[in-house]
């Protein structure tokens, strides 16, 4: 039974999706319901799975029973199954996050909403578990064709980003079918592990740098690395303030930790091509991203557009963590990238309570309502300790970590960068407490009454949990050591 | 030098392919009106496929279906079932994609009266 838990956990969701629009035909208002539920069952079974994984190791998983390099090859290890559990638990908070949220323009499409959302969810599954690289392509494009749908799906501005998205991220998906094309002609194989035993004969091929090239452009328009990013915060911003959530906090890491999986477990880490080691390039990547994501963020005024600025630079964190090359800056990155999950997902949960109870967008508007919303206050309060990196919080240990091992490897312009851009982070949150202490500043006169309930539970597991991974950091990274490290690191 | 155009024009599917994927791009970055960007990234989705199919031709071979089953058997008579497979699956992906973006198209067009972006953009302002 306990093999048979990863394809559990895709078929979930994806049975749930299928059969929604016939289950909810006459009765909409069971979506939601139903939604909470499949994902609650999610996040039981990922927890199942995890501890399955930690008790007796990894777990393959061939469907059809074809063995690896011919038939498609699941695994779930320990980087896929904690990666799952942030996953639902975070799935199951943004779908419950969308009630009261939802967006008026949508109507009766209610039904079609929620199977998106399923949709999206088992098309993330699907890309943490998979170790084929065409069963990526596909599942990254099932993803991103729910993205898009759901982004556009309120009509207005919405529309026209999502088209851009829609744009962008097919130009991305082409170049990394290209890209997985270019291997499959050198190697013959799609199977991650198979690929991994050829490339190191097949180092100085040109198709395979060409392809290797086209892949990770592919994945970092994907994942909104900086010089690609250009999509990311626009549409994000305009998303309907129920599904900007869930595409901040998962689309972006999810397609990260695919091309972690094509870097350390494809390439194996420390590889050099022409003289250029792969690492140094990735650290560099994120030294980048880290600095210009930040200073992007402190140019701007609507707070949606703020935060996701805010994503993009930490994503360029999570990197430098990666490219140090040792195991403390590995570990300390995959514990960043959960933290920053949790963190996106409460900053967008935030946002979004601001704009649908009181009808804040800009940071001047958050500062005439400060008073008058503890848990918005409270819980930026939370946040905002997590985005800077201070003391109680998880957002603390993984930069901690991310030093260590930038120090361990001698890597000194990382650790500068990393701490200017925690400063830049300090920077746009001082910016945003400044207008909300500030004496002077008119109350905005709103009528908004109670908070609905989900509303204070997103926002209260939300901040709770950023504080509870800082306090259980030490067990989580040694779990990360001790389970999530790549083959032969 | 020589050689090198000697080398591309040995292989006119691939010349093929680039020329199809720089036309893509080119309607893609050029062109204003939204669904003239939906041809150009149709195209660009198609180049890729195109390349797809064409590493994967052999000449010779027939059907992957066994011949005999007595025989040992001879890879080289066989035409490789993978990729095809792969390009099947990439078109549909490509037809979803396609599907979803000139929906999107058909809501741009309700919302905003026009498929120009340079109108739309002006609108938004």
């Amino acid at each position: 039974m306990s093999h048979q838990l990863p394809a559990i956990l895709f078929l979930l969701p994806l049975f749930a999706a299928i059969s929604m629009p016939v289950v909810c035909l006459k009765h909409r208002h069971w979506s939601q319901p139903i939604s909470v539920a499949i994902l609650a069952a999610m996040v039981l079974v990922s927890i199942l799975n995890l501890h399955n994984v930690i008790q007796h190791g990894e777990v393959r998983y061939m469907f059809s029973g074809w063995s690896a390099p011919i038939g498609i090859e699941w695994v779930a290890d320990g980087l896929a199954s904690v990666t799952l559990v942030l996953l639902s638990v975070l799935g199951l908070l943004c779908v419950v996050f969308t009630g009261p949220t939802f967006p008026k323009a949508l109507g009766g499409r209610i039904v079609h909403f929620y199977t998106l959302i399923l949709l999206l969810v088992c098309a993330l599954v699907g890309m943490v578990f998979t170790r084929d690289l065409f069963n990526l392509f596909v599942f990254l494009e099932v993803a991103a064709i729910s993205s898009y749908a759901l982004i556009g799906v309120a009509g207005g501005r919405a529309l026209f980003a999502a088209f851009r998205y829609l744009i962008l991220g097919t130009i991305g998906a082409s170049l990394y079918l290209l890209g997985v094309s270019y291997l499959y002609a050198v190697t013959g194989t799609l199977n991650m592990a198979d690929m991994a035993n050829q490339l190191p004969l097949l180092i100085s091929s040109k198709a395979l740098i060409g392809g290797l090239l086209f892949m990770f452009m592919g994945l970092g328009i994907k994942m909104a690395l900086v010089p690609f990013h250009a999509w990311m915060p626009e549409a994000y911003t305009h998303a309907p303030e129920s599904v900007s959530p869930i595409l901040a906090s998962l689309v972006t890491k999810v397609a990260l930790l695919g091309w972690i999986r094509i870097t350390y477990w494809v390439l194996g880490a420390p590889i050099v091509i022409f003289n250029i080691p792969i690492l140094l390039l990735v650290a560099a990547l994120g030294t980048l991203a880290a600095v210009i994501g930040a200073f992007l963020a402190l140019a701007q005024q609507n707070i949606k557009m703020m935060f996701a600025y805010g994503g993009i630079s930490h994503i360029g964190i999570i990197l430098i963590g990666l490219g140090q090359g040792n195991q403390t800056g590995f570990a300390g990155g995959i514990f960043y990238l959960l933290n920053d999950a949790v963190m996106q997902a409460a900053l967008f949960f935030l946002a979004g309570v601001a704009f649908c109870q009181y009808g804040v967008r800009t940071i001047d508007d958050l500062g005439r309502i400060g008073k008058q919303a503890p848990w918005l206050t409270g819980s930026l309060v939370v946040i905002a300790l997590g985005m800077i990196g201070l003391p109680p919080t998880g957002g603390f240990f993984g930069k901690w970590y991310i030093l260590l091992g930038a120090l361990e490897a001698g890597n000194y312009v990382s650790i500068a960068a990393v701490l200017l851009s925690t400063l830049l982070t300090l920077a746009y949150f001082v910016k945003l407490f400044e207008s909300i202490f500030r004496q002077s500043s008119t109350q905005l006169d709103v009528q908004s009454g109670e908070i609905p309930f989900s509303f204070k539970l997103t926002l209260g597991v939300t901040s709770a949990a950023i504080i509870l991974l800082g306090l259980f950091s030490a067990p989580i990274v040694q779990l990360l050591l001790n389970h999530a490290l790549p083959p032969g690191f | 030098m020589v050689d090198v155009i000697f080398a591309v024009f040995q292989r006119p599917n691939f010349l093929t392919f680039v020329i199809i994927f720089l036309w893509g791009f080119y309607i893609m970055v050029t062109r204003y009106n939204l669904v003239k960007k939906l041809i150009g990234m149709y195209l660009v989705q198609t180049s890729v496929i195109f390349f797809l199919v064409s590493i994967s031709v052999k000449k010779g071979a027939t059907i992957p279906v066994l011949l005999s089953t007595t025989e040992p058997v001879q890879a080289a008579n066989y035409a490789n079932p993978l990729p095809h497979v792969l390009t099947l699956t990439a078109i549909v992906v490509g037809v979803a994609t396609l599907g979803v973006g000139l929906a999107l198209c058909a809501a741009i067009y309700r919302e905003y009266g026009s498929l120009d972006e340079e109108e739309i953009i002006e609108r938004l302002e």
